[in-house]
């Protein structure tokens, strides 16, 4: 190798290295989210494959669904993956995100005592049991903080002809805090709660708490994702973040969703359209 | 003695506590509750009477001790035999009658003719059709009572359920509750009212500080208290403000 040629090797070398240090420090995007997805463990369990894949790395932002959205509303945020359809189809028709896919899904259910002091045990008519609970006056811990799984718990207490925030302090303690927080509440007070299924089987503290009402169409737990809209908010790295979703709606993401499993089971079923 | 139409679980709880952080909210109390008698509850504020009701009725797990009824801890095939009804009831967003058919299909069909009958009992035939959140005060405890009572269970626990009426809505819900007992209902009935109390008791339970102060035939209570708080309670004196024996300089 002549000088020179090692000369034109080593600016080669240094351009590349620069390059990739260039590329490891800008290529990153913000993922507004929910706790139950990041608490599930299912980030850790998909993000490293994004990354291997792309090269960009992924912040997670986990708060509750309404809060996410709102930080998505303020620009604070790149991609936006939650579980409140309604509530992400409004942020789209609002003019905040460009377009809603659906990702994935799980399922809610109802944990409670081993006492079951409402028997709502083996019910599988999720309005049904809540009255059950609320009539009973048994403690029920709600996580009261907007979250997706707020939002469908409410709904539920809706359909059941409940008003529980009449009670709120009493049977109805609303803990104002994540999945994980209010779990841990339900657990110490003997208090039933709703919770996603993939959060539940990766909760530690069940103490002898468990699933005591599953299988309800009414609890089906749809995750969609939307890129924040670069137009509403200038700062949004748009092609990373279109990049994270078509990698999570492709077969390699949808497989990586599906993969994840704990204790042997799946949490979350990928079901984006093909 | 009982009556043939006393039916009837025999209540116990033996050193029953229930504590939280530590701090123990019921105290070691041990208690017999028989079938046919109407057991009244009262004590101060936070001397646990709340609780020891919803510690019979299962809602709660004794920190230690035990709460049986006929030998059997409070699991759904006992609660099953139970209702409780609540200072603030829990009603549904439907109708009157709605309401009560809801927790009669929880446990089968929808009997109409029983409906019928328990509407009738608690004076709300007129009102079956109707929004049950539109109804007074009084008239939403007498169907949360129904409620519990269309299920004819053997022991029922009131929790102060005539707290917020007014003398008429009370007057009421006792005609309800002795009705109830006389047809062999099983009650623990939790009260501040004295009044109440003197008119509905069979028994009183006695609570001070989460402990059981004492537990005697009614008259007995009232004519002749033995502990001290009872005495102090029953002529309208504070707890914790007794005046002090005057000292000799």
């Amino acid at each position: 190798m002549t000088a020179s040629s090692l000369l034109r090797f080593a600016a080669t070398v240094c351009a590349g290295l620069l390059a990739a240090g260039a590329f490891a420090a800008d290529r990153s995007i913000v993922l507004q989210s929910t706790t139950s997805t990041a608490n599930s463990g299912l980030y850790d369990h998909i993000l490293p494959r994004f990354t291997d894949a792309t090269g960009i790395q992924v912040h997670v932002v986990a708060v509750g669904t309404g809060q996410a959205i709102k930080n998505a509303r303020n620009g604070d945020g790149d991609v936006l993956l939650v579980h409140a359809k309604s509530a992400e189809e409004a942020f789209v028709e609002e003019g905040y995100g460009v377009e809603r896919f659906d990702v994935m899904y799980n399922d809610f259910v109802i944990v409670g005592p081993p006492g079951d002091p409402a028997a709502v045990a083996g019910m599988h008519d999720a309005t049904a049991a809540l009255g059950k609970i609320a009539t009973s006056g048994a403690a029920f811990a709600s996580r009261g903080d907007d979250s997706g799984t707020h939002k469908k718990e409410m709904a539920l207490w809706r359909a059941a002809g409940v008003d529980p925030e009449a009670d709120s302090g009493g049977w109805y303690r609303e803990t104002g805090s994540g999945m994980g927080a209010t779990l841990n509440v339900a657990v110490g007070m003997d208090a039933y709660a709703l919770t996603d299924r993939g959060t539940w089987i990766s909760f530690s503290n069940r103490g002898e708490h468990r699933v005591l009402v599953e299988g309800d169409d009414a609890l089906f737990n749809q995750y969609g994702v939307i890129l924040v809209d670069p137009e509403r908010h200038r700062n949004v790295k748009a092609e990373d973040g279109q990049a994270f979703i078509d990698w999570i709606l492709d077969d390699e993401g949808q497989a990586a969703i599906a993969s994840y499993r704990l204790g042997g089971q799946q949490l979350f079923f990928p079901n984006a359209a093909p | 003695m009982l009556s043939e139409t006393q039916r009837g679980l025999l209540g116990e709880t033996r050193k029953l506590r229930y504590a939280v952080a530590g701090r123990p909210l019921i105290d070691g109390i041990d208690l017999t509750l028989s079938p046919g008698r109407l057991t009244v509850v009262m004590g101060p504020n936070g001397s646990g009477k709340s609780l020891l009701l919803r510690l019979l009725h299962g809602l709660l797990q004794p920190s230690s001790g035990e709460v049986l009824w006929d030998g059997s801890p409070p699991v759904e095939r006992i609660r099953s035999k139970q209702a409780m009804v609540f200072q603030r009831p829990v009603l549904l967003r439907r109708s009157v009658a709605a309401n009560l058919q809801f927790v009669m299909k929880l446990r089968g069909p929808a009997n109409d003719e029983k409906l019928r009958e328990m509407l009738a009992f608690v004076g709300l035939t007129a009102q079956a059709d109707q929004p049950a959140r539109l109804l007074s005060g009084g008239e939403q405890q007498r169907l949360a009572l129904a409620r519990a009572l269309v299920l004819a269970p053997e022991v029922m626990l009131l929790d102060e359920p005539t707290a917020s009426l007014d003398p008429a809505s009370t007057a009421a819900i006792e005609r309800i509750v002795a009705g109830a007992h006389d047809r062999g209902t099983k009650i623990i009935y939790v009260t501040h009212d004295l009044g109440q109390a003197r008119r509905l008791a069979d028994e009183v339970a006695f609570l001070n500080r989460g402990r059981l102060a004492e537990f005697t035939p009614a008259q007995e209570f009232f004519g002749n208290p033995r502990s001290e708080c009872a005495r102090d309670f029953l002529a309208g004196r504070l707890p914790g403000l007794r005046p002090e024996k005057p000292t000799t300089i």
